[in-house]
């Protein structure tokens, strides 16, 4: 967690503690808190050049979270030099524009830091509900408006914010496929393994690396890379190896390796030793692993019943279960953090790409994206309530965000290019 | 004496009455009314700047807009130039949500103006628009949009 040497000192105030409202974040009652974030205070010229990126990182969390409705600032009445403590603030104008919440922020620059004050008012009761102060060493304004970002998530939700959690994706490029890494809104993105063609990483635990396939020696091996580190090969069987999961503990990793018609599952620690063959199912595919979040089974494609399908079982093989009835191609499966859900990627009637969840225990179906051109290749948020998505709505493969049952997809700030596998660390 | 109800020489008893006529008559009006009692309630209706009603409690927190003897528009207590109403209104959440504003417009204001503001709200997509009167017998027209309010 500690990536950098982060100063944090939150303060809630005691009145906030005692009565605090909780966002009921699902359900078909809910509905998106109307919230005001006004433009950041920005206090001298380093925070005013910072100022931009800080409340742009900061819309863009409480707009994609799917907790809020961001009011447009264009309808905004305020004074833009109006005050950011109680006293100074005149709620009618907020709540005239709609807001129920307030954000209110101030930047200023601290020797080489950049210091950073969060306010959140509720602007029916005229009183300040949270206060956060953060300091981030160097000037680096969008991890820290992540960082102020998680606060009110965590004061509205009772649970951690998903806003400074890593996600990896492959870019395509002239002459093959890099993996990134990148911090959840897909900005500070760092390409980890380039050169010839990487593809299905995975966030390593910790998140300061992944692991990924690559054709770099003809067929695919597994490898894993830190951030500016070598690759160290998890798995080079001769065989084609692909699709690294690992165990949400990190101890164990599950993976596929194939043959001309075959393709079984295995697990292995996560340095790659000891790999135990977990599926036998002889001419016939099992892919995709995906490791349910107490690490004691597997969500993975097979196609032994004819079809793509997905499956349940122990991660050592025993107690296979078939999940999903419909359709005759279901694919990349995603087992929820939550532990409820699987989202995975169908063919529908029209052979159109879409997202779905299957309930694990009554195997209800919920469609979660519909019309939208092609949706792909889902992965939960840490805290199981967005998922993140490729999808071609916009024109070429892009990713977006969305709630946990499809609601509010919000395409990531990412330069033009074509984006594939996304994995959100956990 | 010759000439008995009952056993007179040619001539029929009237038992009963025949209704047939007056149910004509009557469906007659009745269709008259009907066609009536809808133009009735059309017409005109003008609130005027002063009335006699006490005032309604409405509800509270409506969206208020104010024009002041100045001319100067504001949308709650906040002064917003007429040229920006109608984009501020389009992307205000609750007018768009609500559909309807009060306007409080100063009495001695020329009629075009008050208008303006109204064909702005209309732009903006507000379908009700309140006029706020002041009961007789109030202050008069104030300047000041805070003491308008009260």
């Amino acid at each position: 967690m500690n990536r950098t040497a982060a100063v944090l000192s939150v303060l809630v105030s005691s009145a906030a503690l005692a009565q605090q409202p909780v966002i009921e974040i699902s359900g078909a009652n809910f509905r998106p808190m109307p919230l005001a974030v006004a433009p950041p205070m920005a206090q001298d010229d380093a925070a005013r050049a910072a100022a931009v990126e800080f409340d742009s990182a900061l819309v863009f969390d409480m707009t994609a979270c799917g907790l809020f409705q961001v009011l447009d600032r264009k309808s905004f009445l305020a004074d833009a030099k109006e005050g950011v403590t109680a006293a100074s603030i005149t709620f009618s104008n907020w709540s005239n524009v709609g807001a129920e919440s307030l954000i209110k922020t101030q930047l200023a620059a601290d020797g080489d830091n950049l210091r950073a004050d969060l306010r959140l008012f509720s602007v029916a009761a005229g009183k300040e509900e949270l206060k956060v102060s953060e300091t981030w060493t160097g000037r680096e304004p969008r991890r820290l408006a992540h960082k102020l970002a998680n606060a009110v998530y965590k004061y509205f939700t009772k649970e951690p914010g998903p806003f400074e959690s890593r996600i990896t994706f492959v870019r395509k490029v002239a002459g093959g496929k890099d993996v990134y890494l990148a911090d959840w809104d897909g900005k500070h993105a760092v390409p980890v393994a380039t050169g010839n063609i990487n593809v299905l990483p995975t966030v390593m635990p910790g998140g300061g690396g992944v692991a990924f396939t690559s054709y770099r020696r003809g067929k695919p091996d597994l490898y894993a890379q830190r951030v500016g580190g070598e690759p160290t090969v998890l798995s080079a069987t001769g065989r084609m190896t692909s699709g690294v999961a690992y165990s949400p503990d990190g101890s164990r990793i599950a993976y596929s390796v194939a043959d001309a018609e075959n393709a079984e599952l295995y697990v292995a620690k996560a340095d790659g030793s000891g790999p135990v063959k977990v599926t036998d199912t002889k001419f016939f595919l099992n892919s995709s692993p995906s490791w349910s979040p107490d690490g004691k089974k597997l969500a993975f494609v097979s196609n032994r019943a004819g079809s793509p399908q997905i499956y349940v079982m122990n991660a050592d093989g025993s107690d296979v279960k078939r999940l999903t009835f419909q359709g005759n191609y279901n694919t990349t499966p995603a087992w929820s953090p939550k532990g409820d859900l699987i989202a995975f990627t169908a063919r529908d009637e029209r052979n159109a790409f879409d997202l779905f969840t299957v309930n694990v225990t009554n195997g209800k179906i919920t469609r979660l994206t519909q019309d939208a051109k092609g949706n792909e290749e889902p992965s939960f948020a840490p805290n199981g309530r967005l998922i993140l998505f490729v999808s071609t709505r916009s024109g070429g493969k892009q990713l977006f965000v969305m709630t946990h049952e499809g609601n509010n997809p919000v395409a990531l700030p990412m330069d033009k290019g074509e984006y594939t596998t996304p994995d959100w660390g956990r | 004496m010759g000439m008995s109800a009952g056993k007179g020489g040619g001539r029929t008893t009237m038992a009963e009455i025949n209704v047939t006529p007056m149910v004509d008559v009557m469906l007659v009006l009745l269709i008259i009314f009907m066609v009536t009692a809808p133009l009735i309630q059309q017409g005109v209706k003008v609130n005027l700047p002063e009335t006699k009603a006490q005032p309604v409690e409405g509800p509270e927190k409506k969206l208020v807009l104010t024009v002041d003897v100045n001319k100067r528009v504001y949308i709650g207590e906040a002064e917003v130039p007429l040229a920006e109403l109608e984009e501020k209104l389009k992307a205000n959440v609750k007018a768009q949500a609500e559909k309807e504003l009060y306007l409080h417009a100063d009495r001695d204001l020329p009629y075009g103006v008050v208008v303006d503001v109204m064909a702005s709200a209309q732009r903006a997509g507000i379908t009700n628009l309140g006029m706020i009167t002041d009961p007789v017998g109030t202050s008069k027209a104030s300047k000041d949009p805070k003491e308008l309010k009260k």
